[in-house]
C-alpha cells in the first residue's frame, strides 16, 4: 500500500433522490448514465423498477425513492449504475437520480438508530449531514419500506 | 467537491464482458396482455385460436386452489388447462380473445393479443437480483428493436404441484359424472 493510499479518505458520490441528498461510496458508483428508457415488465421481486441497457448490460433499476422514504421526483431521469453484490456473484445495477451528482471524500459515521435499514451510515458535509446507503441493504429493505411508504401515504 | 459526470470508469468495469447470451436466432410470438409485450418460442406454439373457436370444446374446472384456471379444453383427444396469462403475470383483468395451445405441454394461456412474429437474435439472463416467482416465468431477456421484452417459459405457467392439483380437480369431476351417465332416466 502506498503512502498516498494510506492516508486517503474515503471518497463518496453525492445524489438527489426525491428532495433528499445521499452518498454511495464512490467505489462501487461505475457511471452516471443519461436518461435512457426504463423497460418495466411483470415480476414480483420487490423494490425493482424495471431494467435498463446500458452498455450491453441488463441493468436492473432499485426503486431507491420508496426504500429510503422519500417522494420520488420527476426530475430523477437519470441513472447511477454501481456494482453490487449477489449472492456470490456481482452485477450492475442502479438507482434514478436528478443527474446532479458530486464527488465528496469524508468518514463513514455510524447511522442513527431511526434511520431506515439500507442506510450504513452517515457523512458529515460541512453543516450537512447525508445518509450513506448501502445498495445490497436498500435490495433487502426493498420490500418494507415499500410497506412503510404505502402506510405512511394513506396516514 | 468535484463534479462527477459519464464516469470513464464504466468503461473499466465494463471490461468484465456482460452475460453472453445464448447466440441462436429464434423466432418468437410477440403477444400482448394488459398492455404489455411478451415473447414467446414460436416453437412452443402448436396452435393459436380465437376464444370464441375453442367455446364448444372448453369445459369449466370446479377448483380455487389454483385460481388462473377455470377450464380446460379438449384438442385432439388431448385435455389442456387454461392459464389466464393476466392473472398468471398478476396484471390487470382484461378480455382476452385468443388462446395459445402449447406444444408438449398440457397448457393453453388466454392472451390479449398477438402483435407479430419477430426474430430474435439472443436470450439475455435475467439479472441476479430478480429473485421471485419471475425466474420461473422467464427463459430471459430479449431485445426487440428498442424494447427488452421478458422471454415466456412455457413450463414456467404451471408449476407440478398445479398440475397435481388440477388433475385430482378433474378426476373428481370425472367421478362424479360417470354415476350420473350410467343413470336411467326418471
Amino acid at each position: 500500500m502506498t503512502q498516498a493510499s494510506q492516508s486517503a479518505r474515503p471518497s463518496f458520490v453525492i445524489v438527489q433522490v426525491g428532495e433528499r441528498r445521499f452518498a454511495l461510496p464512490a467505489a462501487i458508483v461505475a457511471e452516471l448514465a443519461p436518461p435512457v428508457r426504463l423497460h418495466s415488465f411483470p415480476h414480483d421481486t420487490p423494490g425493482i423498477l424495471g431494467v435498463i441497457v446500458r452498455r450491453g448490460h441488463i441493468v436492473p433499476v432499485y426503486d431507491a425513492a420508496s426504500a429510503l422514504g422519500v417522494r420520488p421526483s420527476s426530475a430523477q431521469r437519470f441513472y447511477l449504475v454501481t456494482r453490487r453484490r449477489v449472492g456470490t456473484a456481482s452485477e450492475f445495477g442502479a438507482i434514478a437520480v436528478n443527474g446532479d451528482c458530486e464527488l465528496a471524500e469524508g468518514e463513514l459515521q455510524p447511522a442513527a438508530a431511526d434511520r431506515p435499514s439500507c442506510v450504513a451510515g452517515t457523512l458529515q458535509l460541512g453543516e450537512e449531514q447525508l445518509d450513506v446507503f448501502d445498495l445490497d441493504l436498500l435490495m433487502a429493505s426493498g420490500s418494507a419500506a415499500e410497506s412503510s411508504g404505502s402506510a405512511e401515504a394513506h396516514a | 467537491m468535484t463534479s462527477v459526470s459519464q464516469r470513464a470508469s464504466f468503461a473499466k468495469a465494463s471490461s468484465n464482458a456482460p452475460p453472453r447470451p445464448a447466440r441462436q436466432r429464434e423466432t418468437v410470438v410477440l403477444f400482448m396482455v394488459a398492455n404489455q409485450m411478451f415473447a414467446i418460442a414460436a416453437d412452443a406454439v402448436q396452435e393459436i385460436r380465437s376464444t370464441d373457436s375453442l367455446a364448444g370444446s372448453a369445459m369449466e374446472i370446479d377448483q380455487i386452489e389454483v385460481g388462473k384456471v377455470r377450464h380446460t379444453i379438449e384438442r385432439a383427444r388431448r385435455r389442456y388447462f387454461v392459464v389466464n396469462a393476466g392473472m398468471h403475470f398478476g396484471l390487470p383483468v382484461t378480455r382476452p380473445t385468443l388462446v395459445l395451445i402449447l406444444r408438449n405441454l398440457r397448457v393453453a394461456v388466454l392472451i390479449d393479443r398477438i402483435e407479430r412474429m419477430a426474430e430474435i437474435s439472443s436470450v439475455y439472463p435475467l439479472p441476479l437480483a430478480f429473485a421471485g416467482d419471475e425466474r420461473r416465468w422467464y427463459r430471459g431477456l430479449a431485445k426487440v428493436d428498442d424494447l427488452i421484452v421478458p422471454v415466456v417459459q412455457p413450463g414456467g405457467f404451471l408449476a407440478d404441484e398445479e398440475f397435481r392439483t388440477l388433475d385430482l380437480a378433474l378426476e373428481a369431476a370425472k367421478s362424479l359424472a360417470e354415476p350420473l351417465e350410467g343413470a336411467a332416466p326418471a
